[in-house]
């Protein structure tokens, strides 16, 4: 622990600590603009220089300068002055001048740093170098003349995202930050380069031109494209939501998200149900929130509790736990949420659980994904792994096809009898591992047996154990790909036989909560009501529709798929006619005459509480450990991954014409020329 | 430039006032045409070179400072001025109107400011209108079965 005086401070900072995080804790501010916490030092900016000594009588770059015992640091000292304002002289000599037109513009780095550091005037009358441009595909558009080569972009590719496509090639003056063959990235993680842009060189293709920073109402939100529950802030203007951007979070996304999460936002004003839908002589035709209910109504009172709900993959867990009342209340207990057919034992929760934690994930020694397509399930996750085997050289072992997940993998088969009997190389490796963690993903699930075998093999490797510190490390996950998967299962959305053992029930009426995922074939005798915001699979087999909020315009809590409860608010009103889908449940309630026990979301949210506690405290929720006992004789090869398209997943992004062209270009291999600008 | 003869005071234009009232219109407001002051100003030290289809006219100094000023047939209003006589009026060329390059096709009738007056330019949705509005439908596109 080095103590390092900063500007007549005495503090003492962490061993391995840099100068410039010396200063921070001290709580100076130090300019910067290649240095980020969650990359590796570069040091070329040159915008932190700070005055220390011992050392030579000149100005040092501090993000790359190990804090050491005794040094006396300075930021304030007229030497630091004047070597800022040099460093900010010598970025602005080809720095272009169009902030007007620049969508960095109040949220530029180098603008907020030019103010506070650099000189007041320019001393410089030449040309400024121009660069030509670059494409970098359908999300990050590139201004290059702005870069002022700080290279955050290249080592993000490289360590966080895994993808070595962006780099930079000549010398000096002429560098160039370029993804070399005027490809697009072909990272789920590419936005990210846009916030980490310390300029304008790197800004969002989608939202170009479209507001300015101070113009947005900010507010917290969960994102619901996959189970990670990242943080999220919603801006809007007025009544429409601009852009998504991820909130820090250290426990869940860091401060990433990937492009789905931030890109999916156009598809939030296409294809909206913003009027009820009733089916008339087999057609769909607008009506009134009255007639809707009343033809809701009517088929209830002829279903006499043959009831039953099925929860779609974005919705929050007030919207189930309204359904599940009103569902109760009829007198049903019909409840799926895993739409596509997945009828994996439910009875402990902690076994399907992603106990590690996406946090801890990353500190696991040996990984084993079994039938999990990491990459397109969870990105973030996939950051994290890739971040184990970066930092801690991690062995990642496989079972299923062969898949791209931009780190080295071994794979062992696609046979799922390799989980009974692991190969004697994996066996030691799991064997002498300290945090051993074992994935299981929605492509194995689908297997009987499969997540049987898996427990079986947390048993005989001790896969729950106490760490050296005292910590429990339990090295069994489960990874779902649902925002409400695990919500849903708290709330009993879990069938025994899964939806298709439902389907057999022959139920007389269905509340489908924005499930555009389910084989509506099996349901052809059920009365279909659609609830939900876009109008997809769902929308088009219901018997009646009633419009519902999107994820961004209304306050829910999700839980993520480590079981963490998270709430987020609402950013916007939903279009037209459409209402809050707890709202939709307790005024259908009054007109069946099963008045539902709560007339605000509060309310709603004490009842949800006193049903399942855990869903009322924000955080982790806790399952234990427990584990069921389950057939453990796996049989056959797993056949393929869930997820075929990374950016159509869901009625959101298959409304969005950002995620088309996504798809179209990243999935699809079809190219797009640019027109020279 | 062609001489024409001046009146000395220009009683039409007056807002509808003739005859007694003209007069006392003419004694009291500033707003409609010249004052008594400017009528007289311009007998004396102007010459007028034209007059257009409004019935504004136009003056110049007799003497070498080269002023130019116009009377207004009706309400001072600057807007009135067309775009012929406006390049004249501000010196920006010499020419008068009928020096001018013939008017385009393409060049729409030349109209001063309604704003204040009856024909002035009225949203949709405002109450001079009806007062009825488009229910706000842009910001979404919504979903339609068939």
């Amino acid at each position: 622990m080095p103590k390092v005086t900063v500007d007549g401070i005495e503090i003492e900072v962490p061993a391995g600590s840099t100068v410039l995080q010396a200063c921070e804790a001290a709580g100076k501010e130090i300019p910067r603009f290649c240095y980020h916490e969650r990359l590796s030092i570069a040091g070329n900016c040159r915008m932190c220089l700070v005055e220390v000594a011992p050392g030579p009588p000149k100005p040092q770059a501090s993000c790359a300068l190990p804090a050491m015992e005794g040094q006396t640091i300075r930021t304030d000292s007229p030497m630091v002055k004047a070597a800022r304002e040099g460093v900010m002289e010598f970025l602005l000599i080809n720095h272009p001048l169009d902030c007007p037109i620049c969508d960095q513009g109040g949220e530029c780095d180098l603008q907020d740093q030019s103010v506070a550091y650099g000189r007041g005037s320019s001393r410089y009358d030449e040309n400024k170098r121009a660069v030509t441009e670059k494409y970098m595909g359908p999300i990050v558009k590139t201004v290059m003349t702005r870069c002022i080569q700080c290279t955050r972009c290249v080592r993000f590719a490289e360590e966080v995202a895994g993808v070595e496509e962006i780099g930079a090639i000549y010398r000096g003056e002429n560098m160039q930050i370029t993804s070399y063959l005027e490809r697009a990235v072909t990272s789920e993680l590419s936005g990210n380069v846009v916030d980490l842009c310390p300029v304008g060189a790197l800004t969002s293709k989608p939202y170009a031109f479209e507001a300015r920073p101070w113009e947005l109402t900010k507010t917290p939100g969960i994102d619901v494209m996959d189970a990670m529950g990242t943080n999220v802030r919603f801006d809007s203007r007025g009544r429409q939501l601009l852009r998504i951007v991820p909130r820090i979070n250290e426990d869940v996304n860091e401060e990433w998200a990937h492009d789905k999460t931030r890109h999916a936002v156009d598809g939030l004003t296409a294809r909206r149900l913003d009027r009820p839908f009733v089916r008339k002589n087999g057609k769909l035709e607008a009506a009134s929130w009255e007639d809707a209910f009343k033809a809701v109504a009517a088929a209830a009172k002829k279903a006499g509790g043959s009831v039953t709900a099925v929860a779609g993959d974005m919705v929050d867990c007030e919207t189930m736990f309204a359904a599940r009342e009103l569902v109760t209340a009829l007198g049903g207990s019909m409840l799926e949420g895993r739409q596509t057919g997945l009828a994996y034992d439910t009875s402990s929760l902690s076994a399907v659980n992603f106990n590690t934690g996406i946090a801890n994930i990353e500190k696991a020694d040996v990984i084993l994904l079994v039938g999990s397509d990491l990459r397109r399930e969870a990105p973030l996750v996939n950051a994290r792994v890739l971040k184990a085997i970066r930092k801690r050289g991690a062995k990642v072992f496989a079972i299923g096809p062969e898949t791209d997940l931009t780190y080295k993998v071994e794979n062992l088969g696609a046979s799922l009898k390799t989980l009974t009997k692991l190969p004697k190389a994996v066996a030691d490796a799991f064997k002498n591992a300290a945090r051993p963690a074992i994935i299981v993903g929605g492509g194995a699930l689908r297997y009987e047996g499969a997540h049987g075998a898996a427990l079986a093999l947390a048993e005989k490797y001790k896969l729950v154990r106490e760490l050296e510190d005292g910590s429990t490390w339990n090295g069994f996950n489960v990874l779902h790909f649902a925002a409400s998967r695990m919500g849903g299962l708290m709330l009993g959305y879990a069938f025994a036989g899964g939806i298709r053992a439902l389907a057999v029930e022959k139920p007389k009426l269905g509340f489908f909560l924005g499930a555009d995922e389910v084989n509506y074939d099996l349901f052809a005798d059920t009365f279909k009501v659609y609830v939900g915001h876009h109008g997809d699979a769902g929308a088009h087999a219901a018997d009646v529709i009633l419009p519902a909020a999107a994820y961004t315009e209304k306050a829910g809590t999700y839980v993520n798929l480590e079981g963490r409860v998270q709430r987020g608010e609402r950013a916007v009103f939903p279009p037209g006619d459409a209402r809050e889908d707890w709202a939709i449940f307790r005024a259908l309630s009054d007109v069946v005459g099963k008045k539902l026990p709560f007339d605000n979301l509060e309310q709603l949210r004490t009842k949800m509480a006193a049903a399942v506690p855990a869903l009322g405290v924000e955080g982790l929720a806790d399952y234990g450990w427990v584990v069921p006992k389950l057939d453990a004789k796996p049989e056959g090869d797993v056949a393929d991954y869930p997820i075929k398209d990374f950016y159509l997943t869901n009625a959101i992004c298959r409304a969005s014409a950002t995620m088309q062209r996504c798809s179209a270009e990243l999935v699809h291999g079809e190219t797009f020329a640019e027109a020279a600008e | 430039m062609t001489d024409r003869p001046c009146r000395l005071l220009p009683f039409d234009g007056l807002g509808g006032y003739r005859g007694f009232m003209g007069i006392l219109a003419k004694i009291f407001t500033w707003w409609n045409g010249a004052t008594i002051g400017t009528s007289l100003y311009s007998l004396r030290k102007g010459r007028q070179v034209g007059e257009d289809s409004t019935g504004n006219r136009y003056f110049e100094a007799k003497d070498k400072s080269g002023r130019r000023w116009v009377i207004y047939n009706g309400p001072n209003d600057a807007s009135r001025v067309p775009p012929e006589w406006h390049g004249w009026l501000h010196h920006t060329h010499d020419l008068l109107p009928h020096e001018l390059p013939a008017a385009r096709n393409w060049e729409a009738e030349y109209s001063p400011n309604a704003t204040g007056t009856a024909d002035a330019y009225r949203p949709a949705g405002a109450l001079e209108r009806g007062g009825k509005r488009a229910a706000a439908t842009g910001d979404y596109e919504a979903w339609s079965p068939n």
